[in-house]
């Protein structure tokens, strides 16, 4: 036999026939293989007194299946390297093979925190594709809806962020909020996490009782609950002044990286697409978007709590404003769209999730391209990260709250 | 529909536009050809009627025929997205120009095209796979690859496209799905 290198294993010296494994494998810190890029080559050479650490990809706080490669040089955490894709789905190649329809359900699993978004934009490119307009009423409950799931969303990160400094209390009561939306929401889609409840030209099913008695328990007392939890740590010195100066980055350098929602807004820059370009109901609709100048974690976190209260005025003036009338527009069962191309943008709880698709006429569409603000987020990790200690490390990254399940698709 | 928007466009890029500009709900539609989008890109971005500071998303797209690379564009100058689409990149080699000199931040973005489509930025500095693991082959995304998956060995395996690991019965291995986009 001969005896071929295989990557990761080598011939035992007593019988070429058995591999044993190297040290160095697949999972391995260092890659079995030659670099494959300038970058590769350059962050996986080792300077004086540097060492590598891997972190993940079953490591509790980064959220996900995700592995970091860090080089560090005593504590402090001198370049970084993500190594994606223990989460990747495919789920482009299953949205081109399913029929417009299936691709909600598809999508839904992206952003498991914030399920409704993710529907919300592949719904809007469909509508534009098939030049539909969506009931009024439809709408008021899309934006509803949405908004609740945003502070859901925005009070999960409240807890994440504390724990990944060390606090465990704050989970426990974002989760109060946290678990009363996603009843609410449950009682409306009939699911608690994967909603699938966004329908090409409507929603799938009109206010109840239920929800609505729930929403409306909720709301009576949602601010003073908020408040409550937001004095829990905004008065915490040791949470404030750890998280204070933590990750700063500016408008520019922001704008360079693609980023969007409040991780841009907490530099200055009012880009928020719900204004910028307004889509639904939103114009109609009287809320402001809150900005910070300072950049760092504690005001991307200090921005999120501030979101929170203008979605609650948004959820006000839906309840008030919602008009009567149908919840979806008449739609044939199987939808075959003009061949053409639509993208259509949302600004959901971490940025701005985008859909382009293309039609070729067939029941399926023929490329459906997901741009996740999560995706986008990550990359940024390492450059705000430099220099920083480990310990820093989750923090910065939970300040910029990534879903692993968007990331990698 | 920004009108007066797609008049500047014309005035400034019709030269190397490869198609007259298009508009549908709020969407304008630059095609121009891959080798130069650095120059349109930079002159968007810069230029002060325009300045696109936002790449919204950087999309590959398999048309059957050919490769392209879709920007989409932000501006506070204009209310549309702006589409431009840098079209006639080859599909048994696609190579193209990088951006990341203007936005950082396209160089994921870039890394998964090339991952889904073998789409080759030329400049970026970290063009390596990102989803699929480095001893990968195949190019997931491309029109002519389908899914090898346990499915195809299910009782219903066959029925949908998706069931499908090689190219359907009857058909030669270049038929595959097409679209004029």
């Amino acid at each position: 036999m001969t005896t071929t290198s295989h990557p990761g294993r080598h011939a035992s010296a007593d019988d070429p026939r058995v591999l044993l494994d190297d040290e160095i494998g697949v999972f391995g810190t260092v890659p079995p293989y030659p670099p494959r890029t300038e970058r590769e080559a350059e962050f996986y050479t080792l300077g004086d007194g540097q060492m590598f650490l891997n972190m993940g990809p079953q490591h509790p706080s980064t959220h996900g299946v995700l592995r970091i490669v860090l080089k560090l040089d005593g504590e402090k955490v001198v370049d970084l390297d993500p190594v994606l894709g223990y989460l990747h789905r495919g789920v482009e190649k299953l949205c081109e093979n399913a029929d417009y329809h299936q691709v909600i359900s598809q999508v839904d699993p992206l952003e498991y925190v914030s399920s409704l978004f993710c529907e919300w934009s592949p719904v809007m490119a469909f509508e534009k594709l098939l030049d539909v307009d969506v009931p009024r009423r439809a709408e008021y409950i899309r934006v509803l809806s949405g908004e609740l799931n945003r502070i859901a969303s925005h009070a999960l990160f409240m807890g994440w962020f504390a724990l990944d400094l060390g606090g465990l209390t704050p989970i426990l009561w974002s989760f109060i909020e946290r678990d009363e939306i996603v009843e609410m929401l449950a009682a409306l889609t009939g699911q608690r996490m994967l909603f699938n409840y966004f329908r090409i030209g409507g929603v799938n099913g009109d206010l109840n009782h239920d929800f609505m008695s729930r929403l409306g328990d909720w709301m009576s007392r949602a601010t003073g609950q908020i408040e409550a939890n937001l004095t829990l740590l905004n008065q915490n010195e040791i949470f404030v002044r750890r998280a204070r100066g933590l990750g700063v980055v500016d408008t520019e350098t922001a704008l360079a990286m693609c980023m969007t929602g409040p991780n841009l807004r907490a530099t200055g820059s009012p880009f928020d697409v719900r204004r910028a370009h307004p889509y639904s109901i939103y114009p109609e609709l009287d809320f402001d978007i809150p900005t910070r100048t300072e950049g760092d974690s504690l005001a991307r976190y200090l921005l999120r709590m501030e979101e929170i209260k203008q979605s609650l005025r948004i959820i006000d003036q839906c309840l008030h404003q919602m008009p009567d009338g149908p919840i979806m527009a008449k739609l044939p069962r199987l939808l075959r769209p003009r061949p053409g191309r639509a993208y259509a943008a949302i600004e959901g709880p971490r940025g701005q999730y985008a859909t382009y698709a293309i039609s070729d006429g067939t029941d399926q569409p023929f490329r459906m391209r997901i741009h996740d603000p999560s995706f986008v987020h990550l990359q940024s990790v390492g450059l705000l990260m430099r220099g920083d200690l480990i310990a820093d490390c989750m923090a910065i990254m939970a300040s910029l709250d990534p879903v692993m399940g968007g990331v990698d698709k | 529909m920004d009108r007066a928007f797609r008049a500047r466009l014309e005035s400034r890029f019709g030269d190397v536009a490869t198609e007259p500009i298009r508009q549908r709900h709020d969407e304008t539609e630059l095609r121009i050809p891959a080798a130069a989008a650095p120059d349109v890109l930079r002159a968007l971005h810069d230029e002060p009627e325009f300045r696109f500071l936002m790449l919204s998303d950087l999309a590959g797209v398999d048309t059957g025929e050919q490769m392209q690379v879709v920007y989409h564009l932000w501006s506070e100058t204009t209310s549309d997205w702006l589409r431009v689409v840098a079209e006639g990149i080859a599909r048994d080699e696609p190579r193209t120009p990088s951006i990341t000199f203007l936005w950082k931040g396209a160089e994921w973005m870039e890394r998964e095209a090339y991952d889904m489509f073998w789409i080759v930025f030329e400049g970026n500095r970290d063009l390596r796979r990102i989803y699929m693991p480095p001893d990968y082959t195949s190019f997931p995304l491309r029109k002519d690859f389908f899914l090898p998956d346990d499915a195809a060995r299910s009782p219903g395996g066959g029925v949908r496209p998706m069931e499908r690991s090689h190219a359907p019965q009857g058909t030669s291995a270049g038929a595959i799905r097409r679209v004029k986009a």
